[in-house]
């Protein structure tokens, strides 16, 4: 099957071998906001833009998986990805950024990427079944 | 199912020369237990030590606390389907060390928090700062890629627990706590006019580090299933989960898991207890739709009136909790949710990182960023280098005198969504 993705990131490990890659030069937020920006001009919103814990929101680096792009913007992307700004930056407000284990975070991001990768793949070919 | 927890109460652990119990002593033999986790040969190196309730030591980076067992009658020693051959869990006899826990370290990354204090402060916050733990410290050989090394470290931990859990084998039992549940139709008639109420379990499944298992099957793999409430009770549920401190639920929880006891406690009093639905907080969006309609599905087949939800975690987790709350509410199931608050140092902050007008019966565990201040201890058994990961989240967090402050996320078990720790709450 074709490539149905891109994965926004500031992530220097991630590469072309997790597919096309849009390079955002930041922060974990600036991701976000390029995340935000894609959303509106229609994009699908594949994976949630913050993880599961309260660690990887200290995290120097980011990758999100944003589709194919639509006629129009989707609430629920428009909505998850606001209020994932809006948690990021209360959750934020007092630490610093943990750039000491940088290096570990951007191996996690990358693994957790992979997993994401995976999850939709699987999701996707569900679908092509389906049709079938 | 019917199974007994029957508990032996341990009143000190000492190193010996054989691992046993007598009077309440448990005698670990440190050899033994390192000659059978190097059996594996993904291990380099085994450190095992002994920390006590009041003592000035800090156990750091924690990555699972696990209670050690043995199960005397019926099929299912060790973690079946991990551990162990694969078996059915739920019944039999199982002999308990009660009040002792194997707790594991190695840091798997550097910023791995997960912190218990066995005195002071910090010792309040933690439920592991009152069992005698067993810290097994397991370094890995050279080379291993991140997940392997994670799932070493894990499995060891399991079959440390198993190795200290022979020593209960032929140990008298103060107590005997019995769990027994027939089937829906049955428990059903029985109680004809009780409300039937589920519990829907929510675990991390998210990938390395961000992982929990199902009799060894990675959750991530699953869509939410039906498991008998012993199962659990028995060991079927292990943790994977290694960054969120406060309110991972480690293995040990697991096997006590809170919810599931209270729930046991009133069935056949004012509930009609009707099983555990254990669901995966995956990261796609359509991931969450599918899992969350499969858990709302499935609460409905089994005509369930009212649901308690359990999340793990926090962040993303949010979405699927509120989700699972909307459809059950939607459909007419009444749902309680059961989740900490991340709401600021002050505590006035939004808690959740989404919301849904359907959550209208929500108990909080406690606020992971509630800020505390923990002195230095006499001992460390870890890692310094962890130690500095865990202060160094802010200006001035570190202290002159060699204290810190930190946030509750970063101490074992603080903030636990399944209730299993040392917070209450207070109705105004």
């Amino acid at each position: 099957m074709g490539q149905d993705f891109v994965v926004v990131t500031n992530n220097p490990m991630v590469g072309e071998s997790q597919g096309e890659v849009m390079v955002v030069d930041g922060g974990f937020e600036d991701v976000l906001l390029k995340v935000r920006d894609l959303v509106y001009e229609g994009h699908q919103l594949i994976s949630h833009p913050i993880g599961a814990s309260m660690r990887m929101l200290f995290s120097p680096y980011r990758s999100v998986l944003v589709g194919s792009k639509g006629s129009e913007t989707m609430e629920v992307y428009a909505l998850t990805i606001e209020g994932s700004i809006d948690t990021f930056r209360r959750s934020t407000a007092n630490r610093d950024v943990d750039h000491v284990n940088a290096d570990d975070y951007a191996r996690i991001d990358l693994e957790l990427l992979k997993g994401a990768i995976n999850e939709h793949r699987v999701i996707q070919r569900e679908k092509i079944q389906e049709v079938q | 199912m019917n199974l007994e927890l029957r508990k032996i109460e341990i009143k000190d652990v000492v190193f010996g020369e054989e691992t046993g119990v007598k009077d309440g002593v448990l005698t670990v033999c440190k050899q033994d237990i390192i000659d059978g986790l190097k059996e594996d040969v993904n291990v380099k190196s085994i450190k095992v030590d002994i920390a006590k309730p009041g003592e000035k030591t800090r156990i750091i980076p924690v990555k699972d606390v696990i209670q050690p067992r043995i199960k005397v009658e019926g099929k299912g020693n060790g973690f079946p389907g991990v551990t162990s051959e694969m078996v059915q869990l739920g019944s039999g006899k199982v002999n308990v060390l009660d009040g002792v826990a194997v707790v594991t370290i190695g840091d798997i990354v550097g910023f791995q928090e997960g912190v218990i204090d066995m005195w002071g402060e910090g010792a309040k916050w933690t439920p592991f700062s009152k069992t005698l733990n067993i810290v097994v410290d397991i370094e890995p050989v050279e080379g291993l890629d991140p997940h392997t090394h994670e799932a070493t470290v894990r499995v060891a931990g399991l079959r440390a627990a198993e190795l200290i859990g022979k020593a209960g084998k032929d140990a008298q039992a103060s107590a005997v706590e019995k769990y027994e549940m027939g089937d829906i139709f049955t428990e059903a008639s029985k109680y004809p006019d009780l409300p039937k109420v589920a519990y829907v379990e929510m675990l991390i499944s998210q990938g390395l580090l961000h992982d929990g298992y199902i009799y060894g099957v990675n959750s991530g793999k699953i869509l939410p299933t039906l498991i008998h409430p012993n199962e659990e009770l028995d060991g079927a549920v292990i943790s994977g989960n290694c960054v969120a401190a406060c309110d991972k639920i480690t293995t040990y929880q697991h096997q006590n898991n809170s919810a599931i006891l209270d729930l046991y406690n009133r069935h056949g009093k004012d509930i009609n207890f009707v099983g555990v639905i254990l669901t995966p907080e995956l990261t796609t969006l359509e991931g969450k739709f599918r899992t969350c309609d499969y858990t709302a599905k499935l609460c409905q087949t089994l005509g369930v009136d009212g649901v308690i939800v359990s999340e793990e975690g926090y962040g993303n987790p949010d979405s699927d909790l509120l989700m699972i709350c909307k459809r059950l509410e939607d459909s007419g199931i009444k749902t309680v949710l059961i989740t900490d608050e991340c709401s600021g140092w002050d505590g006035m902050s939004q808690p959740l990182a989404d919301t849904t007008p359907e959550a209208v019966a929500v108990v909080s565990t406690g606020n992971v960023s509630h800020v505390v201040e923990l002195e230095p201890a006499d001992r460390v058994i870890g890692s310094a280098e962890a130690i500095a990961t865990l202060a160094g989240g802010w200006e001035g967090c570190l202290q002159e005198d060699g204290s810190m402050v930190c946030e509750l996320n970063a101490v074992i078990g603080a903030t636990s969504e399944i209730g299993y720790h040392n917070l209450t709450v207070e109705l105004y």
